[in-house]
């Protein structure tokens, strides 16, 4: 039984992950900077083309904040995923199958923050 | 009054033989013998002698469809619809009164049981209307349910159906009785489980019906069970008709609050409102019925609800505000007070979160005046040692007594279901009561020592003819009312109770588990306010009237405003506009107990919780938050945010608090008894009379009960008759 | 499959056309409904008190049965009740509780399971015409006319002056004197109209007529006279071989 699970965990160190696109975190980091790029050339154009009432500054300042949220990750598949999604949303803004909505819905405008403290959540409703 | 003789004895006899501590009228052990061996279906299962083919069954997990059949009621075997085959029997048998016998094969699923049972639905079909989309029942009906599983998809019956005056049984029942099958459950249930033998069956044949004979209501503070026993839509909740599908509900499962009991109960919600109240199966507590004030007092909480913080403004009007500035207020008016010029009183409903949250703010304070509405005298043990204060002996425990006395106490109102305990032990176990106190219908039998609280001093010195069959008892058990330890001379009752329990257990070489002392409390909290430490009974208060009255929930009128000086600020918080809210100056909404995840500790020491069925109306909030923001706005905050942060503190005060649906068992009875002789034993001669003597005090006794509709038609109907609370019936 | 189903539906209809069920005539004259409704004269203040002679009378049915179960005294207490006050009143039923020490209830589910119990006002003669078939083919239908002639009322009515109460019944057990009444206790079989009447005329003028056959048999002998077993009863040994 032991030994079973000693050649199970043997065979799981082994294992060889199987890479999405990049052999290692290097490959990725590149796919990455490729892709702010993208983003990064895209901003002025989405700004004109949505009619979004914020400044180019600003919208950048958010792609780099999202791109930032992400920075503690080493996984070069994990890297990979996201930087798929983040191919997909840049797609749908270019081609504008995206609306307005939803590219304000990255700067969560019409979101409430949830009170932490004890009080405010007394306050605020039933089930703090 | 209906009394097995020869059934009772043969079952004392066994009980007397071995006294076991499981030989209880549920356990039902026989006396010794062999198993015998019978095959279900070919599967092989041993049985005792004397099981019912139904129960043999049942043991191997296969369901007998039946209707009149109840595992809480005697026999009747008049429905057939439990028909199954024996093989080489000639014929089916009914199998809940059949017997099984050695080497039977007993066939559930073959086609002479299958065809039998299509035949007896067909003659149960012939007769019962097909009203089912008007009926309550649908959803929930075991006609339908068997029908659809067992019955056959068309019948031969072309006559027409017979049909059944309805009969006005009372504001609660609501009686179709065209649909009745006459499985006669609810006669059985009246006479043996409520002992109110007002139904049964008239006439013969086809012209059988269940009902009164003469106009009477059913009165009993058991009745609602019927509703839940009837198979069938003759016999539904006359509140809840039309309102209502059992699919449409929510279910949640909680407890009652509304007595000492702590019924566990099922509380059906639609869209945020209680639809109805049924009850929950609980062998120790409330086995499976409840009182009708748990069952039918749901619609006070939709009722004198206090919905929004109120502050008394300058005309002395109550005004609706906001938290913020009600909490502010109170706070403010706390930190300008001295501890001792604050002070608290828990009403009956509060729950052990809010105690201990309330417990607590007030000792930041520096105040230790935290009284209960209710009184318990405090000299000798008081409350220090809980053996003083519990229902020791447990609610099943009665199940296991011979001789049970009980003092100044109406259990039947003030804890239906301990009442009902008692009926099945004097029905099956030949369980002796006797009573002091005002004699009362208690639906059994019981020797009546009087009124006077002599004689109780009488019994505690061994000189009343009583005691000798005290003391030839083999497991006593002495119940006192609490109301019984609320007089002036509560103490010396206590005491002379306590004496009277010591002697009896020494006399009856009892072991030590059993205990003989028992307090039967009238109100919910009571238990759990002790065992935080509140002092019982406002006397302290009186006599020290402080500037800052915190009222929870205290709706019993014990203090008034004549009694607080005039300048006194008087904090009600609670959910109902009921006797407290109206003197205070600053009123706190807080939830009921549908609407908080709350801990009650019932007369037994039991510690259960109640859960969130529906949110509270308006502004209201559970009642330990509230106390919480209080505290941090007044600048003493306490240290717990969730409620289970809440319920660790109450395990650091009381470790019994938390450990649900279980009972902390209470000792030092010997030592409660000593300290109990030092106080004063001089009785006054004011007879024994508990507050509640007849059904018309049952009904209306706390904030819930008294908002609500159907309780008030209850004692209407009671004072001027069922039919000055008819309404015209829609079907 | 189908013919059946159809053969069934078509039985179905017919029967639907025919609705109204028999119902029994003893129902509607001393039974009526199975709930109680207070009237002037049987509401539970009608007085009702058992007699000194009919309290000895139920302490000796109540001994014949053991210690503890007086509830099974209750049809024969009932009775008694009945005898003593022509039928029972709501007030009758409560006092056999109360002399049994058992629940009303009780008594009632007792009292309205038995036909024989009158749960509502007859008169002095209570006549039962059973018209049951062997009755109806002996022309019990002329015995029900002439009573129904000769009294004023109809079937489940009372005589204003409170004399006789006439009911139709089922089978009383007494096919082979056909036609038959029962009145009160007694069964007078064998009637024609003429000794209807007669019968009648005797209870008006406060006489009871001996009960029993009215053609002549004393009892239940055959009315054409014997047909069979005519001869003398044989001695032994009729029909056994000679060598035995």
């Amino acid at each position: 039984m032991a030994s079973t699970a000693a050649t199970r965990t043997a065979a799981g160190a082994a294992r060889v992950v199987k890479p999405l696109f990049s052999r290692d975190l290097d490959e990725a980091k590149r796919r990455v900077r490729e892709l702010y790029r993208a983003w990064y050339r895209e901003v002025p154009n989405t700004v004109a083309l949505f009619q979004l009432d914020i400044s180019t500054r600003q919208a950048k300042d958010k792609v780099r904040e999202m791109f930032v949220k992400n920075k503690h990750i080493t996984d070069p598949r994990v890297i990979d995923m996201l930087v798929i999604k983040g191919k997909m949303e840049l797609e749908e803004t270019i081609k504008v199958w995206k609306q307005k909505t939803h590219i304000m819905r990255y700067f969560h405008e019409t979101e409430n923050q949830r009170p932490a403290d004890f009080l405010s959540r007394f306050y605020q409703g039933h089930d703090p | 009054m209906l009394r097995f003789p020869a059934v009772g004895r043969a079952l004392s006899g066994a009980a007397k033989g071995s006294l076991a501590p499981s030989n209880s009228v549920r356990t039902q052990s026989r006396a010794a013998g062999t198993m015998v061996e019978v095959f279900v279906d070919g599967k092989p299962v041993e049985v005792e002698p004397g099981t019912t083919v139904l129960q043999a069954c049942e043991k191997v997990g296969i369901q007998i469809p039946r209707f009149c059949y109840h595992e809480r009621l005697s026999v009747a075997g008049n429905c057939r619809m439990c028909l199954v085959e024996i093989e080489k029997a000639p014929k089916p048998v009914a199998a809940c009164a059949m017997p099984v016998m050695k080497g039977w094969n007993i066939l559930t699923n073959s086609d002479k049981t299958r065809k039998a049972r299509e035949g007896v639905m067909e003659f149960l079909l012939a007769n019962h209307p097909l009203d089912c989309p008007i009926c309550d029942q649908g959803g929930e009906c075991d006609l339908q349910d068997q029908s659809m599983q067992f019955g056959s998809d068309r019948s031969r019956f072309t006559e027409n159906k017979r049909a059944v005056e309805d009969k006005n049984i009372g504001p609660l029942i609501k009686t179709i009785m065209t649909r009745c099958i006459q499985c006669t459950r609810c006669v059985r249930f009246a006479s043996e489980i409520a002992g109110v033998e007002d139904l049964g069956t008239t006439g013969r044949g086809n012209n059988l019906q269940i009902g009164t004979y003469v106009e009477k209501m059913f009165m009993s503070e058991l009745s609602g069970n019927v509703i839940d026993i009837c198979p069938v839509g003759a016999l539904t909740s006359k509140p809840y008709a039309f309102t209502a599908r059992p699919w449409e509900t929510r279910k949640t499962e909680s407890i009652d609050v509304l007595d000492a009991v702590g019924s566990n109960i099922v509380v059906s919600t639609r869209g945020g409102e209680v639809m109805r109240i049924m009850p929950r199966l609980n062998e120790d507590v409330n086995e499976e019925w409840i009182s009708d004030k748990t069952r039918f007092a749901y619609d006070g909480l939709k009722r004198q609800r206090l919905t929004q913080p109120m502050v008394k403004d300058a005309s002395g009007q109550l005004t609706a505000t906001s938290w913020e500035d009600a909490l502010t207020r109170v706070a403010g008016a706390l930190q300008g007070a001295q501890g001792s010029e604050v002070a608290a009183i828990a009403g009956g409903l509060a729950d052990a979160e809010s105690l201990v949250a309330l417990k607590d703010l007030l000792n930041r304070l520096n105040s230790d005046s935290l009284c209960t509405e209710e009184l318990f005298p405090m000299d000798g043990a008081g409350t220090d040692l809980r053996s003083n204060y519990l229902l020791n002996t447990r609610i099943a425990g009665v199940e296991d007594s011979d001789v049970l006395l009980l003092v100044g106490t109406n259990p039947r109102y003030e804890a239906p279901l301990f009442n009902a305990r008692i009926r099945k032990s004097w029905l099956h176990n030949e369980l002796r009561v006797a009573l002091v106190g005002r004699q009362v219908d208690l639906s059994y039998t019981y020797d009546h020592l009087g009124e006077e609280s002599a004689v109780l001093q009488e019994l505690a010195s061994g000189t009343h003819p009583f005691c000798e069959v005290l003391r030839a008892a083999k497991r006593p058990m002495v119940v006192v009312g609490s109301s019984a330890l609320q007089r002036a001379d509560g103490a010396g009752i206590l005491a002379a109770v306590s004496a009277l329990a010591q002697n009896a257990r020494a006399s009856s070489g009892v072991d030590e588990g059993w205990k003989v002392l028992n307090v039967l409390h009238r109100v919910a909290s009571q238990v759990a306010a002790l065992d935080l430490g509140y002092k019982a009974g406002v006397e302290a208060i009186r006599n020290n009237p402080p500037k800052i009255l915190y009222l929870l929930g205290a709706d019993a009128g014990c203090i008034t405003r004549a009694d607080l000086p005039k300048d006194s600020l008087v904090i009600y918080q609670g959910h109902h506009g009921d006797v407290g809210a109206p003197m205070a100056d600053i009123i706190l909404p807080g939830a009921a107990y549908t609407e908080k995840n709350a801990t009650y500790v019932n007369t037994e020491g039991r510690s259960q919780q109640t859960r969130i069925a529906v949110t509270a109306p308006g502004t209201a909030r559970e009642d330990w938050q509230i106390i919480r923001a209080l505290s941090e706005l007044a600048g003493v905050a306490l240290p717990y945010d969730t409620v289970d942060e809440v319920r660790s503190r109450l395990a650091e005060v009381s470790p019994n608090l938390t450990r649900y649906d279980d009972v902390e068992g209470a000792n030092y009875f010997k030592q409660a008894n000593e300290l109990a002789s030092a106080v004063d034993q001089t009785l006054l001669a004011a007879p024994l009379v508990p507050p509640q003597l007849t059904a018309k005090d049952f009904y209306m006794t706390d904030s819930i009960s008294r908002s609500s509709q159907t309780m008030a038609k209850c004692v209407k109907a009671i004072t001027e008759g069922a039919s000055a609370v008819d309404e015209p019936s829609i079907c | 499959m189908f013919l059946s189903s159809a053969i069934r539906s078509a039985v179905s209809q017919t029967a639907r056309q025919v609705r109204s069920l028999h119902r029994s005539a003893a129902r509607a004259g001393a039974g009526g409904i199975f709930v109680h409704r207070d009237t002037a004269d049987n509401n539970p203040d009608t007085p009702f008190e058992f007699t000194a002679e009919n309290k000895k009378r139920i302490e000796a049915i109540i001994s014949m049965y053991p210690l503890g179960h007086k509830q099974a005294a209750t049809i024969p207490v009932l009775d008694l009740a009945q005898r003593q006050h022509g039928w029972l009143p709501i007030s009758a039923m409560n006092k056999v509780a109360e002399v049994l020490e058992v629940a009303p209830m009780r008594v009632y589910e007792v009292a309205t399971f038995y036909t024989m119990f009158l749960r509502q006002p007859v008169g002095k003669y209570f006549i039962q015409i059973c018209t049951t078939t062997p009755c109806m083919l002996c022309n019990s239908d002329s015995i029900l006319e002439a009573l129904k002639t000769k009294l004023g009322i109809k079937v489940g009515e009372t005589t204003p002056d409170k004399m006789f109460t006439l009911i139709e019944v089922e089978c009383l057990g007494a096919c082979v004197n056909a036609p038959m009444v029962q009145i009160n206790d007694n069964y007078y079989e064998d009637l024609t109209a003429e000794d209807m009447d007669h019968i009648i005329d005797e209870l008006k003028a406060g006489r009871v007529p001996p009960p029993g056959p009215r053609n002549g048999r004393f009892s239940c002998e055959p009315a054409g006279g014997l047909t069979s077993l005519t001869e003398p009863p044989p001695g032994p040994g009729v029909g056994v071989r000679a060598d035995l």
